[in-house]
């Protein structure tokens, strides 16, 4: 196995151009004024399809190892570990602390 | 000569046998001469000596300060230092022992000195790495000796908040010291596992890698996800303190239970970073002095990653009485006793291991037995502390004092010890007193169990952890603590005086002391520079003690290509010219 | 081995069997790093979802005070600068040694970019009077705990700038080694790590921009 990969010029350039139509279209969407809990969540998706091109084929993930991928979203895996028991006790303690 | 023609699943490799000689004219330590020499080898044999030195040197800083509070606790009230140096030595006990030894001691010193051997590589993936780490270790620790001559710390080394960011003293530059030794660990750890992934010599696959590897990559895996949730921690603690940010601070509008949460996300799986390589060595030494092919080899492997697994989402049984949600509380003390499961699966095939096998009761093999001693009473304790209803009652007194001591000192330190005198002959080429070891090892059980097996009793009655001063009821408890601590003491001198008379007077070891079938006994001892002169072809693993020890010599390939890295060789067909 | 039969190029260290070894284990090595860092960084997200989840209407509020325009800006010189990086070694592979320098040194110049929009962000703020922590002393937020939030905004952003600024230095280290033609098509370990690592904080940009900039 070798980690070696060459990306075409097209291909980077077309990578980059997806990312900055993403990044105008997250913005028109942000002045679109869409009630709470939605602009929050589209702007996320948004922010996670940018991700994913930049690790799949600036990072070349797309052609490497699969165990550098596992790495990747194993980060993710215990990212959410560390919030979602945090949250957990957050949401359900009877009283928040910080309103005494 | 002995020819052995093995295939790779890719092609047919020849492999000539070679005789392992017992001493090399070169090894690491006469290869260069000078202090400039070590402290600018990338070796990783060097690189473990290094941090040996300076681990042990930060052990017996510890050590004292344990000694000073032990005598403090003589008597009830005021013994001899006041209440403010007190708290300032038990967290620096605390903070030096964890951050300074445990965390590093077996990856970065055992680690870094055997397990590039065990894979048959001639160097850690990343030597230059590696020497960046033991700096960014040393000037880490050289802070933490700062912090302790400008001010001292007295907030226990969990640096709860809001006390930590309003107390005077040296927090912050201590704080930033255990962030920068932090690093050295990730990078130790980075190296360890692209060391067991890259460079595998051909032959090691996956399950003919040693259990210590095996061991040292769980431990690895449990460093770069958890050790960077204690950098932010540390980070935010800091800018607590300078800015005042109000994240943790109740007073500004923070929560300072979030702290306990990211500080136990990295330190209880941190328990494991300091236990899991001390798992690894008992298989090796089980297996080495009993004769036998290691029982459930799969299994032990396995366990460890599921312990590292499990011990992330554990954490909040710090937490009980902390304020946090009974909910949480539940959740996190049924997923506490998960934890005992790989545990047990461990113990279980250790002695399985050595039932009916050949034992034969040299030192190293008696710190295990030690190991499984008291490492058994310390698990079970924690079980006890997993429980709900019963943590409320003992949290913060000398019962947890006592389990923990049991883990890290019986588990841990009793494995290091035990691996120091197992592999002393390979590092040094040079054998130790066997009379004076196990005289030290006797010392170090019997006052590890009279310091703390009091502290059990004390700790159910009441005693609470941390205090300066008791009732007079636990007078006599804590006295045979205090004596227990001294044999303890004098235990451990004897065992490091031991070994430092090995060096100069000791006899000879020769390449394999033990009749040990592991790879790392197969070339000379002290090890040669660069450990193999070519990569050697691996036929089977370190535990095959069913085969005879002539195929333990070391293969060469010799018919033009390598086989691939962690390429399956077998011996298909062996013949024996001359 | 035993069968060196080709001279061993320059950066081969003595423990590799060859290049391609040598490239894959530091390349694992910077992933390992990657996990380390997303996990270090995912810390501060975690506090942040956790205030947000406290304080919901605090977040929406103190929004208002940052410039989505700056923001946008600083989103298309960073994503500007992760296709550089990527052409960068593009061009080391095709042996284009002259492109190497190039690219690196547009890389570069967007990184000192934003780090000068970031700091005129910054100044703004300061001369409003919002400060971290206690230091905060701005009252156009009707709300009690608006310094937690310029608290984390601070924290995140600033770690941020942080991982910029080490990837100027970086950058710099990258284009005096190309400058004395020490990369091609053999060997761009460095590019390649370096390239990885930028991407990394191009990647937390993108999470950090809509989560500050776009909630208002």
């Amino acid at each position: 196995m070798s980690g070696h990969h060459s990306s075409s010029y097209k291909l980077l350039l077309s990578v980059a151009g997806a990312l900055l139509a993403l990044t105008v279209l997250t913005v028109v969407v942000h002045y679109m004024y869409i009630p709470e809990p939605y602009s929050i969540i589209i702007a996320v998706v948004i922010a996670v399809f940018k991700a994913a091109l930049v690790a799949l084929f600036f990072m070349n993930l797309y052609w490497d190892s699969r165990f550098n991928t596992m790495l990747f979203i194993t980060a993710f895996v215990f990212l959410t570990l560390l919030v979602g028991i945090t949250l957990l006790d957050v949401l359900s303690r009877d009283v928040p602390v910080p309103s005494f | 000569m002995a020819t052995a023609e093995a295939s790779s699943n890719i092609s047919k490799v020849q492999v000539r046998r070679y005789k392992p000689e017992e001493y090399a004219e070169h090894n690491y330590l006469n290869v260069a001469k000078g202090l400039w020499s070590w402290l600018t080898s990338v070796d990783h044999k060097r690189i473990g000596i290094l941090y040996l030195v300076t681990t042990t040197f930060f052990f017996l800083v510890g050590g004292v300060m344990a000694l000073l509070l032990r005598i403090e606790l003589w008597t009830p009230a005021q013994t001899f230092v006041d209440a403010n140096t007190y708290n300032q030595l038990f967290t620096l006990h605390g903070a030096i022992m964890i951050f300074l030894f445990l965390v590093p001691s077996v990856p970065a010193v055992l680690g870094n000195f055997i397990l590039p051997i065990q894979v048959g590589a001639k160097d850690m993936a990343l030597p230059r790495l590696n020497l960046f780490s033991y700096y960014l270790y040393a000037i880490g620790s050289l802070i933490a000796v700062y912090s302790i001559l400008h001010g001292g710390i007295d907030t226990g080394w969990t640096f709860y908040t809001p006390y930590s960011s309003q107390t005077g003293g040296a927090v912050t530059s201590l704080v930033f010291g255990v962030f920068v030794v932090g690093f050295s660990s990730i990078l130790t750890a980075v190296n360890i596992i692209a060391t067991i992934h890259k460079l595998r010599a051909p032959g090691i696959t996956w399950s003919k890698l040693s259990l210590f590897g095996w061991s040292l990559y769980a431990t690895s895996i449990i460093i770069i996800l958890a050790t960077p949730v204690l950098a932010i921690t540390l980070l935010l603690l800091t800018m607590e303190r300078i800015f005042g940010i109000g994240i943790f601070d109740p007073a500004l509008g923070g929560d300072p239970i979030l702290f306990q949460h990211f500080f136990w996300f990295y330190s209880h799986p941190a328990v494991y970073i300091m236990i899991v390589p001390g798992f690894g060595i008992v298989s090796e030494i089980v297996s080495t002095f009993t004769r036998k092919v290691i029982f459930g080899y799969w299994a032990i492997a396995i366990s460890s990653l599921a312990i590292a697994f499990i011990g992330f989402l554990v954490w909040g049984h710090h937490m009980f009485v902390s304020g946090q949600a009974s909910l949480a509380s539940m959740v996190f003390s049924f997923l506490s006793f998960l934890v005992g499961i790989p545990t047990g699966i461990k113990i279980f095939n250790w002695l399985a291991t050595m039932h009916r096998g050949s034992i034969s009761l040299r030192t190293p093999l008696l710190y295990i037995l030690g190991f499984l001693f008291l490492f058994t009473i310390g698990g079970f304790t924690g079980i006890a502390l997993a429980t709900l209803a019963l943590d409320v009652h003992v949290h913060d007194t000398y019962y947890v004092v006592a389990h923990f001591h049991f883990v890290m000192v019986g588990g841990m330190v009793m494995a290091f010890m035990g691996g120091l005198h197992y592999w002393w002959p390979k590092m040094f080429g040079r054998m130790y007193n066997q009379a004076v070891a196990k005289i030290g090892c006797l010392l170090i059980f019997l006052g590890f169990n009279l310091t703390f097996m009091p502290q059990f009793i004390m700790g159910i009655q009441g005693m609470p952890r941390r205090y300066f001063n008791y009732i007079d009821q636990f007078q006599g408890l804590h006295q045979i603590s205090t004596i227990g601590a001294f044999v303890l003491g004098i235990g451990f001198i004897i065992a490091i005086a031991n070994f430092i008379m090995a060096i100069y007077k000791g006899k000879k070891a020769g390449a394999n002391p033990w009749g040990s079938r592991a790879l790392e006994w197969q070339i000379p001892s002290p090890v040669p520079p660069h450990n193999f002169d070519h990569i050697p072809v691996i036929i089977h693993g370190p535990y095959d003690y069913h085969q005879p020890m002539a195929d333990f010599q070391l293969g060469l390939a010799t018919n033009g290509h390598a086989p691939a890295h962690g390429a399956e060789i077998s011996a298909e067909k062996q013949e024996t010219e001359e | 081995m035993a069968n060196h039969s080709t001279t061993t190029p320059a950066h081969l260290l003595h423990h590799y069997v060859d290049s391609d070894q040598q490239f894959d284990a530091a390349k694992l090595g910077m992933w390992i790093f990657i996990v380390t860092e997303t996990l270090m960084f995912g810390g501060l997200f975690g506090a942040y979802i956790v205030y947000r989840v406290l304080y919901p209407e605090l977040f929406t509020l103190a929004s208002e005070e940052l410039d989505t325009i700056m923001g946008s800006i600083n989103t298309v010189v960073l994503i500007g600068s992760s296709l550089t990086v990527a052409l960068a070694i593009k061009s080391a592979q095709v042996n284009n040694k002259r492109n190497i320098i190039i690219n690196l040194a547009i890389t570069l110049a967007l990184a000192c970019v934003f780090m000068i929009i970031k700091y005129f962000e910054y100044t703004h703020k300061f001369e409003l009077g919002i400060f971290p922590g206690v230091y905060y002393e701005y009252g156009g937020i009707d709300h009690p705990q608006a310094h937690i939030f310029f608290s984390i905004y601070y924290m995140m952003t600033g770690l941020h700038g942080i991982h910029i600024t080490i990837g100027i230095g970086l950058m710099i280290w990258l284009l005096v080694k190309a400058s004395k033609n020490e990369f091609h098509s053999g060997y761009y370990t460095p590019v390649e790590i370096v390239g990885l690592y930028w991407h990394l904080v191009d990647i937390i940009w993108i999470f950090l921009f809509p989560l500050f900039y776009l909630i208002d």
